[in-house]
């Protein structure tokens, strides 16, 4: 388990921090799935992003309005 | 040829000239309704007596010259997902027990007015988080899965007990059924089709598109669905269209791309023989074959996590907390785990969106379309939770599924999945079409002119079974 890996009883405090207190018998479950999605999402930490802005909501075809073939 | 089987487009024709009317179709699909349901469990709920009764004013105005348009009269599933004013949109959970909505989605307004009768609300996973819906079975083997989110959509059309279906999708949920049960579906642009009264999985990747037996039906479906509504806040001011494909075969001048990466690895060699085999076809038809690279493919399914996983926990914030014990093993811990991701990720991955919409859009102005699996694997019996690759990989099930529709959800572009073969155990196999922002058109008339190819497709077998 590496250093960034949540253990249960972690889980269990960051979730209570965010509002949702979890039964103890969910804590190591709670942290299994959560350190699976931290891994996959922690590659996107490889990206030089410099001044790229968000993209929370977006028009698609804001870029070209000859989509048509 | 009885009424259920008849295409949307047939159906349409028959009834505009006379030959058929909207109570016969209805009676037809609510008969098979009746027989099928015990063991497809396509729908959530069936509204047999309001369909009947909508059927008869249907075939009043008919007689009457009142046509509203080719939906007039036809039966539709919609994904139970989708408000229709005074039914219960369950979201196929425990959580929505005791739901009653109060108004008509946008979509659910618009296909009424159109004259779309509706079957009832068809099963999805729960809340749409998840790629098999475990409660329907599949179209063509009921020992499999039907696909997700959309599976109860997919498997009323491929059966026959809806003409057409709506879906949502959120990272493939329309197209991976559409390719497990052997019909057409298609995610729309983003924002062209709008999700007001439609229940969000993730706001930024949601989109609400037709599930169809053939090309042609989804351009009659599109057309009423398409339009700008305020109340959805992505939805995109565009002019109505005619998305109808036309007879024309030729695809001369027409550049398909043909990925060198990421879409046909880890893809099992009958479904990757067989797509190939469709692309050749279009290239039989006109097309110019052009290879691509898939830009930002290392970060695809991170950035689909780190955009789904917040904002579905978002949305149930308050139902997680008030009455976690209703919600299913497998959504209930991803809502929770969504708790604990830091808004850092989120932000990382609108950021990566942003990226990956600017690099899709320079891949596109080298080709028209994309041609590539829709999903990597046939059907998988129920139940089995993995795919091991021959290269000893192995894959959780929805990953696999997830893993080459999902880039359509993060870049906003069409795409559109056409049923282009079988593999040995005759398991339906999709093509994936991905166009530009707002090219739907291109993408039908590509699917149709494939489409026009091949033999009339045949009916589900599991569904064919029972008379």
């Amino acid at each position: 388990m590496s250093a960034a890996e949540l253990t249960p009883p972690e889980a269990a405090h960051w979730a209570a921090r965010a509002g949702l207190p979890l039964p103890a018998e969910r804590h190591a479950a709670a942290a299994a799935t959560a350190n699976h999605i931290h891994a996959v999402v922690a590659v996107l930490r490889e990206l030089d992003f410099g001044d790229t802005p968000p993209a929370p909501a977006y028009r698609a075809g804001e870029e070209r309005h000859d989509a048509a073939v | 040829m009885r009424p259920y089987e008849l295409s949307l487009t047939a159906a349409a024709d028959a009834i505009r000239t006379g030959r058929l009317s909207p109570v016969e179709l209805v009676d037809s699909v609510l008969d098979r309704v009746e027989r099928l349901e015990p063991r497809l469990n396509a729908y959530a709920t069936v509204t047999a007596e309001q369909a009947r009764r909508t059927a008869r004013e249907a075939a009043d105005d008919a007689a009457a010259g009142r046509l509203r348009g080719p939906l007039h009269g036809i039966p539709m599933g919609l994904k139970d997902l989708i408000d229709v004013a005074g039914v219960a949109t369950t979201a196929s959970s425990r959580v929505r027990a005791d739901h009653r909505a109060q108004a008509d989605s946008t979509v659910a307004a618009r296909l009424s007015a159109s004259g779309a009768v509706l079957v009832g609300k068809t099963h999805t996973h729960e809340f749409a988080y998840g790629l098999t819906t475990p409660q329907t079975r599949n179209a063509w083997d009921s020992g499999r899965v039907a696909g997700g989110s959309s599976g109860g959509s997919a498997v009323a059309v491929a059966a026959g007990t809806a003409a057409f279906a709506l879906g949502t999708d959120t990272g493939g949920s329309i197209r991976v059924p559409a390719a497990l049960n052997g019909v057409v579906g298609l995610k729309p642009t983003y924002g062209l089709v709008p999700r007001h009264g439609v229940t969000s999985l993730s706001w930024s990747l949601d989109h609400v598109g037709p599930l169809t037996r053939t090309v042609e039906d989804q351009a009659l479906v599109l057309a009423v669905l398409a339009g700008h509504d305020p109340r959805d806040p992505a939805s995109l001011a565009v002019p109505a269209q005619d998305y109808r494909p036309g007879a024309a075969e030729d695809l001369t001048g027409l550049r398909v791309g043909v990925p060198r990466n990421y879409y046909f690895e880890h893809v099992d060699a009958e479904v990757e023989a067989v797509v190939r085999r469709a692309v050749d076809r279009l290239e039989a038809l006109g097309a110019r074959l052009v290879e691509v690279e898939i830009p930002m493919t290392r970060y695809i399914q991170a950035t689909q996590w780190g955009l789904m996983v917040p904002e579905a926990t978002a949305y149930h914030e308050r139902t997680l907390r008030a009455a976690p014990e209703l919600y299913q093993a497998d959504v209930r811990i991803l809502l929770e785990a969504g708790e604990l991701m830091p808004a850092g990720d989120y932000l990382r991955a609108q950021r990566s969106r942003t990226l990956m919409r600017r690099e899709w859009a320079r891949m596109l102005e080298d080709v028209d379309v994309i041609a590539a699996p829709t999903v990597p694997a046939t059907a998988v019996p129920s139940g089995q939770e993995t795919i091991t690759w021959p290269d000893g990989t192995v894959e959780a099930v929805s990953d696999a599924y997830v893993r080459l529709s999902a880039p359509a959800n993060l870049t906003g572009v069409p795409s559109l999945s056409v049923p282009v073969g079988h593999d040995t155990a005759g398991l339906p196999i999709g093509m994936q079409l991905l166009g530009r922002p707002l090219g739907e058109r291109v993408l039908l008339r590509v699917g149709h002119a494939y489409e026009r190819t091949r033999p009339a497709r045949e009916p589900a077998p599991a569904a064919r079974r029972v008379h």
